[in-house]
């Protein structure tokens, strides 16, 4: 009895959330590792991270996605949709781990420790997208959150902690916000499950008596940790100080990860409230659009290269967000395209920043100045990356563009000027790329010695380079995985 | 013809751009000239061949093609294709194109001193991008290539003008990216109120239409603006028209042919395709303000044109005011009309081509593009002289010449429009007609300045043109002339696109 009962714990355990089991394998290996293995073998912890993390892509094929498999009593969801976000959230991962060969580098020490943190990141991030209630929702974000903060404590610098110390206590606010929200909702319903929040409302809809602005107000809180989370407006001071506090692969760490886990969240939250309430839509449309207006002339202005990256970041969770608001099946699927180009573009850019860095320069715009005439494949790559980030005709990023603004477009005529407003942001963020790839354009008199020997970085960079391209071309494969992911939500 | 591929018409010329950058590419400036010529002129034969094949009986697109990548086709879930297509005007303009780009290779040897390999691949990305305009059949394609244009016409601007072009070049590349997002509004909502009524997703041009009344009036006029606002600002229409002089001023001399040759084309072209054919019903109620705009464009520009103090500012102008003819002619929304439009189109794109091609000449010579600083060039260049008499005489308007029959058809079908405003119909006619010596007002006061007063000093060891500018010059000089005497030979080309258009008109 007792055999046959393991044997069933095991066939769920494979069927349904396998690449998590592997990451909390090869985290507890690491912690293990960080006691016993001395500086030496710090080179060791890269690969061992990068073995889980491709072991645990391999075993998402072991995933029971259709029908919808729910384990642990109901508490563990997937499908199409999870595994779609499970399977980028590893991919940028892995990109990401070949990124942090400075991290490593400055604390060998600390190195197995440096990754099983950075580990513990992915795996609650997938495991946000699994979760089928709030409570277990927010056990997972706020311990994403945790892992940035001790990622976050990892990095050099003489102010970088008294500028992660904003990060840190607004962090904390926000999620006590969280909590009030959560259990608003708890009073009003007595639930916390996804789905029979949803019924709850479903029926208090037909009979015409849900109180409006209590359910509204909490869900305002709710969304105040997903907007700290990406960096939208009224939570977005952090943003730029934090980043250039950070050191170049925590900043890359933290202009993905969570962004990648609250867009994979959101449209479970979204889809409960924002059939009931439009004035929800109308409100995150104007922080939306007040984001890409502000970020972009906020970016104009900046001459460090990762508070430019600060700034882009929140410009494009604006726009995806402004996406997501206007909730169909086609909006979420062009904010998942929207998602997976900006990701791959956004690790390119910082893998661009890191060769810099390693070159000995700093990130300033200044430092850029004569890149052409030393590097110009370096250029050519970081250009491409920055047009698709600017979201220019020949790259993906056009493509993306493209489709979530017609998403907008066909939602009707009350977001039409919310479309215009955030049509003009983005040429304002244009120029503010433009200023970039203007100053590696720039001559200099003096010979300037660029060695670079990071392979990894450089590898990456003309790797999410090439893949803009290629993107754009067959960017109708991932379309349709979009969809289907979409579909399944 | 299965030899004839739009495909390769359309990404030779970026192909060949991508291989002038390449590093291993030699950086010797005779070399990579050599090159760039012999590829323009086999682009030039090749795209003649397009208009030797073509059927002109024929109805509707032809040459049809689509950029498929292993079978797949681009973005089909969103009902977008990378499909293109030519019809009569379309064919005409690519031939134009090619033939203009091929002009001024030759003649930027002499003005073109450092970076030759950025320049001449950016005249071919220039080149492909203006192709692509003209073929696409696809909206959100064209909209690719409308975008992709501007980035080497900075390019040209800013890296071989004057000190103040980089200035000018970037102001207008902001400006224009500004309006383009006004141009993809408009498309963005017209591709999915299409979708609601026709419910298949589409951007294909020709399946596109506006012409029905489910959307309340307010909001086929709001697309209709938007189009019209990202078209006249490439044309230029006066209000929008700041930028042209002025870049044109600073830009260097081969430039300036590909500016006034490619680049006002592709708005005119945006106007009749998008403004004209998609929305038919908005377009009927604009065109007495189209008419009118027309006018003031052909008047005031003629006007600013007199009192310029730069020859370049001065044909820029002179540029302007003859476009204003193209508008009258698309207002008057009849087949004449129309045609004589067209017509003043390509006509004004080669005789302002070659007026820029005499400035590149004389500013070789003299340094200098000044009014002060030039006349009575005419007793050491008479070559240069008696060509250009014949080129200010086809831009005035004289019989046999490229410019009389489309002033001539413009005017008559302004004269017989069937707009409703018939009295303000008969008066554009005939403040139209008058604006004729006007434009020769402006233009024989240009010739005069730089030819026919007193000569300076400085000037009196000036050479002759070059054979190899004098042959260009006379090239353009027998287009003219062979266009000005059998008019047919083109109108019959694009005659059917007309009738297309009028017939979705309901004239």
């Amino acid at each position: 009895m007792g055999f046959y009962k393991m044997s069933e714990i095991f066939t769920t355990l494979i069927s349904t959330c396998f690449p998590e089991f592997i990451l909390v394998l090869f985290i507890l290996f690491g912690l293990i590792a960080s006691i016993f293995f001395n500086t030496h073998f710090y080179k060791l912890s890269k690969w061992v991270a990068l073995f889980g993390i491709s072991l645990a892509l391999c075993s998402t094929f072991c995933l029971q996605i259709e029908p919808d498999a729910y384990a642990f009593n109901g508490a563990f969801l997937n499908n199409i949709y999870t595994v779609f976000f499970k399977i980028l959230i590893l991919i940028c991962g892995f990109f990401l781990t070949l990124l942090s060969r400075n991290m490593i580098r400055e604390k060998r020490d600390r190195a197995f420790e440096y990754f099983s943190v950075f580990l513990s990141g992915l795996l609650f991030a997938m495991c946000a997208f699994s979760a089928t209630d709030f409570v277990s929702l927010f056990v997972c974000l706020e311990a994403l959150g945790l892992s940035c903060y001790l990622l976050l404590s990892f990095s050099k610098g003489a102010d970088s902690k008294q500028l992660i110390f904003g990060y840190l206590v607004q962090g904390a606010v926000v999620s006590a916000l969280f909590l009030a929200g959560l259990s608003l909702i708890y009073g009003l319903c007595a639930q916390v499950s996804f789905e029979e929040i949803s019924l709850y409302f479903a029926n208090a809809a037909v009979s015409q008596a849900q109180p409006q602005i209590l359910l509204t107000f909490s869900l305002i809180l709710m969304m105040c940790t997903m907007l700290f989370k990406l960096g939208l407006v009224p939570f977005s001071s952090w943003l730029p100080d934090t980043f250039e506090g950070a050191s170049c692969p925590i900043g890359a760490y933290m202009s993905c990860i969570p962004v990648i886990a609250c867009f994979g969240v959101l449209p479970k939250i979204l889809m409960i409230f924002l059939n009931y309430t439009f004035t929800m839509k109308i409100i995150f449309a104007c922080i939306a659009v007040i984001t890409i207006i502000l970020g972009s002339l906020s970016a104009l202005r900046q001459d460090d290269l990762k508070r430019i990256m600060a700034y882009s970041m929140s410009v494009q969770s604006g726009i995806m967000l402004l996406g997501l608001c206007v909730f169909s099946v086609y909006s979420l699927s062009s904010v998942l395209f929207y998602l997976f180009c900006y990701i791959f573009a956004n690790i390119g850019a910082w893998a661009a920043i890191i060769v810099l860095f390693n070159s000995g320069r700093l990130q300033t715009l200044n430092d850029l100045k004569g890149l052409i005439y030393h590097r110009p494949y370096y250029v050519i790559a970081f250009t491409i990356i920055l047009i698709s980030l600017a979201g220019l005709a020949p790259t993906c990023g056009f493509v993306a563009k493209l489709y979530i603004f017609s998403a907008v477009a066909r939602s009707g005529f009350i977001f039409l000027p919310f479309l215009m407003i955030a049509l003009i942001g983005t040429v304002i963020l244009v120029y503010a790329y433009w200023r970039v790839i203007r100053a590696m354009f720039r001559r200099i008199e003096t010979d300037i010695e660029v060695d670079t020997h990071v392979i990894s970085s450089k590898f990456i960079l003309y790797a999410c380079a090439f893949a803009m391209a290629i993107i754009c071309i067959f960017a109708d494969k991932i379309i349709q995985l979009c969809q289907l992911a979409a579909y399944y939500m | 013809m299965s030899f004839l591929s739009l495909i390769w018409l359309i990404f030779a010329p970026l192909i060949v751009a991508v291989i002038i950058m390449f590093p291993q590419f030699p950086n010797h400036q005779v070399k990579v000239r050599r090159f760039a010529k012999w590829f323009a002129s086999f682009h030039f034969i090749y795209a003649l061949l397009f208009l030797t094949f073509f059927d002109s009986s024929l109805f509707g697109m032809s040459y049809e093609k689509e950029l498929t990548f292993f079978g797949m086709s681009w973005l089909k879930s969103l009902g977008i294709s990378a499909k293109f297509a030519l019809d009569g005007m379309t064919l005409l303009l690519v031939v134009l194109t090619t033939f203009i780009v091929l002009v001024t290779l030759f003649v930027s040897k002499i003005h073109i001193r450092s970076k030759h390999k950025l320049y001449y691949s950016m005249v071919f990305l220039l080149e492909s991008s203006i192709l692509g305009i003209f073929c696409a059949k696809d909206m959100f394609l064209f909209f690719v290539f409308w975008e992709l244009s501007l980035i080497p016409v900075y390019f040209l601007i800013s890296q071989w003008g004057n000190s103040e072009a980089r200035r000018s070049a970037m102001r207008f590349t902001i400006c224009s990216f500004v309006v383009n997002m006004f141009l993809f509004f408009g498309m963005l909502i017209l591709y999915y109120y299409n979708f609601a009524v026709s419910n298949i997703l589409t951007a294909n041009i020709e399946t596109l239409n506006m012409d029905n009344k489910l959307y309340p009036f307010w909001f086929q006029m709001l697309v209709f603006v938007n189009f019209l606002l990202g078209f006249v600002i490439r044309v230029p229409f006066i209000g929008f028209h700041s930028w042209y002089p002025d870049i044109q001023s600073k830009a260097a001399a081969p430039v300036n042919i590909l500016l006034s040759g490619l680049l006002l084309n592709t708005g005119v072209y945006g106007l009749i395709r998008f403004n004209m054919q998609v929305f038919p019903e908005i377009f009927k109620i604009f065109a007495p303000v189209l008419l009118v705009w027309g006018l003031v464009n052909i008047l005031y520009s003629g006007a600013l044109c007199v009192v310029q103090q730069g020859i370049k500012k001065m044909v820029s102008y002179a540029n302007i005011s003859t476009v204003g003819f193209v508008m009258m002619g698309l207002a008057s929304l009849n087949s004449t009309g129309f045609n004589g439009a067209v017509f003043t189109a390509l006509a004004s794109a080669i005789i302002f081509s070659a007026l820029f091609v005499v400035i590149s000449c004389i500013q070789f010579r003299t340094k200098s593009t000044y009014i002060t600083a030039l006349g009575g060039l005419g007793q050491v260049m008479p070559k240069c002289m008696y060509l250009t008499l014949i080129i200010c005489f086809a831009a005035i308007g004289l019989p046999f010449l490229i410019m009389f029959t489309p002033k001539l058809m413009v005017l008559t079908g302004t004269m017989f429009s069937n707009l409703d405003q018939q009295l303000l119909v008969k008066v554009a006619a005939f403040i139209g007609l008058a604006a004729i010596s006007v434009s020769a007002g402006y233009i024989m006061y240009f010739f005069y300045k730089v030819f026919c007063s007193v000569l300076l000093d400085q000037w009196k060891k000036l050479k002759d043109l070059s054979p190899q500018e004098a042959s260009v010059l006379t090239a353009l000089c027998l287009v003219i002339i062979y266009l000005g005497v059998c008019p047919m030979s083109i109108i019959s080309v694009y005659q059917s696109v007309s009738s297309i258009i009028l017939d979705v008109l309901q004239v």
